[in-house]
């Protein structure tokens, strides 16, 4: 019973996409002060890391100047004024006193390669580079026992002060089996509980984290769930999408980092810089969609032409995301940029509710029962034909009646 | 008027217009919906995009006929309760009367006709609740479609004010969850909801037509001049 009202109360108190990006001049004040200090305390630590990210940043060959564009991009993204540029070139600076524990579960490690990118590091990379990543199995060069060593030793070092980045869904069914990992065969389930236990914050990257992802996809046969199913009472920060963008994860670490606290988020725990944007509201195609000019098919005239998308099954607008402003791989391009539609990546459930490459009109819905998959207008126009066989039986019955009762008047 | 038969009023002209008003903006909803679901006819090449606005035009349509069911279902709601003419909602309390005349008319319609054990001068509480059944129908489409508009207030704000997506967020977002969910599940149930107004709005007529050919009196004029005609037992 109590747990009805809980879920009550939550429907109708669930936030919305709404980003507050004007909160008064007394709470940027105080937000400063608190940045400022806290980055001081943090500049007297010895850097967990030895990489120095002015040393990166001109092996990059990049200048002062290009980091200080970036730096205020950034502070826009987060929804800062302006005044707090400086500190965020500072708190990227002293990244690498960010201490990050990485988990791998039930995953394709598309973000760690997100978060190594294979070529060309731009800022966001670098700053990633140097935070202090403690433990990744998939990157570091200790295996087996040694790195289970290394992974309790990070845990007890930074004991309440790294940050659990989880990438990958965990498989619940048959006891978690489905996923193990270390010689003891810890379940990926017991795992993140055991890692999370003395985090800070723990931060799911990836579609698969956030919401289960594609693991989770109909009919989920490992029972895939994502982290916030599982970790309870800890701050948790969803960064959705496939991949999650590079751009993001820097966000989120920068404002951890700035201010100590977790940015502000949606009723799905995503940060709002990143994700109070809808896809559609930001997209180069929208006048075409206004227009009613649609790709019909791939390569056709419309394609040619950059056309709208929505008719290819775009979900862009169904999905909040930055991607269609941020872009992707130094903001060089973006899926609807290169002509394909968009899958709703950053959204619960893409792969079920919104990858179908084709209008949701169009596409083939399991019905609630399970089973039969129908479009909606199919399921429809059954609805319809159901009831229209019921009239026709009854009109007709009722014709046939009427007669008999006119002629059995008549004869009377 | 046919001899033995006496006229009685069953809706206003302000009833009448709203009925109307709510037929001709559901076939608009349904046209303008389904080519938001699936654009389904060419736009003319001739033009640049910035000159044409076939999408924007039919969900400019769409939004227009639901501020057309915005203020009838308001209305309505109204005069459920406070109408000077007949108070529906007082067919709707499930007490032993209504209970009794409900089932009465359901035997009617089923025995087509053979029994006719009620009084069918007034609204009856079968025919009311069927029409409440229409109403919630499209206070469901309203708030999932309100819904769906809302998320392109993302900003937060508006050209009537920041009140305007507060208020949808608040009375809406809870559509999401009872829904499946996500954005997708709402536009669904929107979608798969229209097909059950499409299928309420085929009994409906068969209904009034039927009622109108078997019960003989003229039930189908009550939605025209407002009346129709029973037998007048005074008379007899
Ligand atoms: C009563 C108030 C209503 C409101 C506020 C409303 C609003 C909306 C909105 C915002 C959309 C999405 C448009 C877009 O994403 O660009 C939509 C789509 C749609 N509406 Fe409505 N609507 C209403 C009533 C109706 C009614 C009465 C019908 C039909 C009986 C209807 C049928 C549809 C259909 C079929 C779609 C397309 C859904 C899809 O993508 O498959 N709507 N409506
Ligand atoms: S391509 Fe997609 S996001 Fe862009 S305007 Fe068309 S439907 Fe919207
Ligand atoms: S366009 Fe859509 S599917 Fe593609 S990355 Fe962006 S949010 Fe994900």
């Amino acid at each position: 019973m109590s747990d009805k009202i809980e879920t009550v109360k939550k429907l109708f108190t669930s936030k919305s996409s709404r980003v507050e990006t004007n909160k008064g001049d007394t709470y940027y004040q105080d937000l400063f002060e608190k940045c400022e200090a806290r980055l001081n305390e943090m500049r007297a630590q010895t850097p967990a890391n030895r990489l120095d990210f002015s040393d990166l940043l001109e092996e990059n060959g990049i200048d002062r100047r290009e980091f200080m564009k970036w730096a205020s991009a950034t502070t826009a993204m987060l929804m800062l004024p302006p005044m707090f540029t400086p500190l965020v070139a500072d708190a990227a600076v002293m990244m690498n006193r960010a201490p990050v524990v990485w988990l791998e579960l039930q995953d394709c490690a598309g973000n760690s390669e997100a978060l190594l990118r294979a070529d060309g590091p731009k800022i966001d990379e670098i700053v990633l580079d140097i935070i202090s990543l403690e433990f990744h199995e998939t990157l570091m060069a200790p295996s087996g026992f040694q790195a289970e060593k290394q992974l309790d030793e990070a845990m007890e070092h930074f004991k309440g002060k790294y940050l659990l980045f989880v990438e990958g869904s965990i498989p619940m069914g048959m006891d978690g089996q489905y996923g193990t990992i270390g010689a003891a065969g810890e379940t990926f389930h017991d795992h993140l509980l055991r890692c999370s236990e003395n985090a800070a914050a723990v931060i799911a990257v990836g579609a698969c984290a956030t919401f289960g992802g594609v693991p989770a996809a109909s009919p989920n046969p490992t029972g895939a769930v994502g982290v916030m199913d599982v970790v309870k009472n800890k701050p948790i920060i969803n960064i959705p999408a496939c991949p999650a963008n590079p751009a993001n994860m820097v966000g989120v670490v920068l404002h951890y980092v700035l201010t100590g606290q977790v940015p502000e988020l949606d009723s799905l725990l995503r940060p709002k810089f990143a994700f109070g944007y809808r896809i559609h509201d930001n997209c180069e195609r929208r006048a075409h969609f206004d227009a009613g000019e649609y790709v019909e098919e791939w390569g056709d005239k419309g394609a040619q032409n950059n056309f709208c998308l929505y008719k290819m099954g775009c979900k862009g607008p169904m999905t909040f995301n930055n991607c269609s402003i941020v872009r992707y791989n130094e903001a060089v391009n973006w899926p609807i940029g290169v002509g394909r539609g968009c899958i709703g990546c950053s959204e619960p459930d893409f792969w079920d509710k919104y990858a179908y490459e084709r209008p949701m009109a169009d596409a083939k819905i399991k019905a609630p029962t399970g089973g039969v998959e129908k479009t909606v207008d199919e399921f429809g126009l059954g609805m319809l034909t159901a009831a229209g066989i019921g009239i026709a039986i009854h009109a007709a019955a009722s014709a046939v009646a009427g007669k008999r009762e006119n002629s059995g008047e008549s004869h009377e | 008027m046919k001899q033995g038969y006496k006229q009685v009023k069953r809706m206003t002209t302000a009833m009448r217009i709203m009925h109307w008003a709510n037929a001709i903006g559901m076939i608009g909803a349904i046209a303008t919906g389904l080519y938001i679901a699936h654009p389904y006819y060419q736009t003319f090449m001739a033009d640049d995009a910035v000159d044409k606005y076939v999408m924007a035009w039919n969900r400019y349509g769409h939004f227009m006929v639901a501020i057309i069911f915005d203020i009838t279902s308001v209305l309505i709601a109204y005069l459920y309760f406070f109408s000077r003419f007949e108070k529906p909602y007082k067919k709707l309390i499930p007490n032993a009367h209504n209970i009794a005349e409900f089932k009465a008319v359901l035997v009617n319609l089923l025995t087509l006709n053979r029994k006719k054990e009620f009084d069918s001068s007034h609204s009856d509480s079968f025919n009311t609740v069927y029409f409440t059944i229409f109403h919630l129908l499209l206070i469901w489409m309203l708030l999932t479609g309100l819904q769906m508009y809302v998320q392109g207030l993302e900003s937060g704000i508006s050209s009537i004010g920041a009140w305007w997506p507060w208020l949808l967020h608040l009375t809406t977002d809870w559509t999401i969850a009872v829904t499946g969910g996500t954005n997708m599940d709402v536009r669904m149930a929107h979608h798969t909801s229209m097909w059950l107004i499409i299928c309420w709005v085929v009994f409906h007529v068969y209904y009034q037509v039927w009622r109108t050919i078997f019960w003989k009196e003229a039930d189908i004029a009550i939605v025209v001049s407002g009346s129709k005609f029973v037998k007048d037992d005074t008379l007899n």
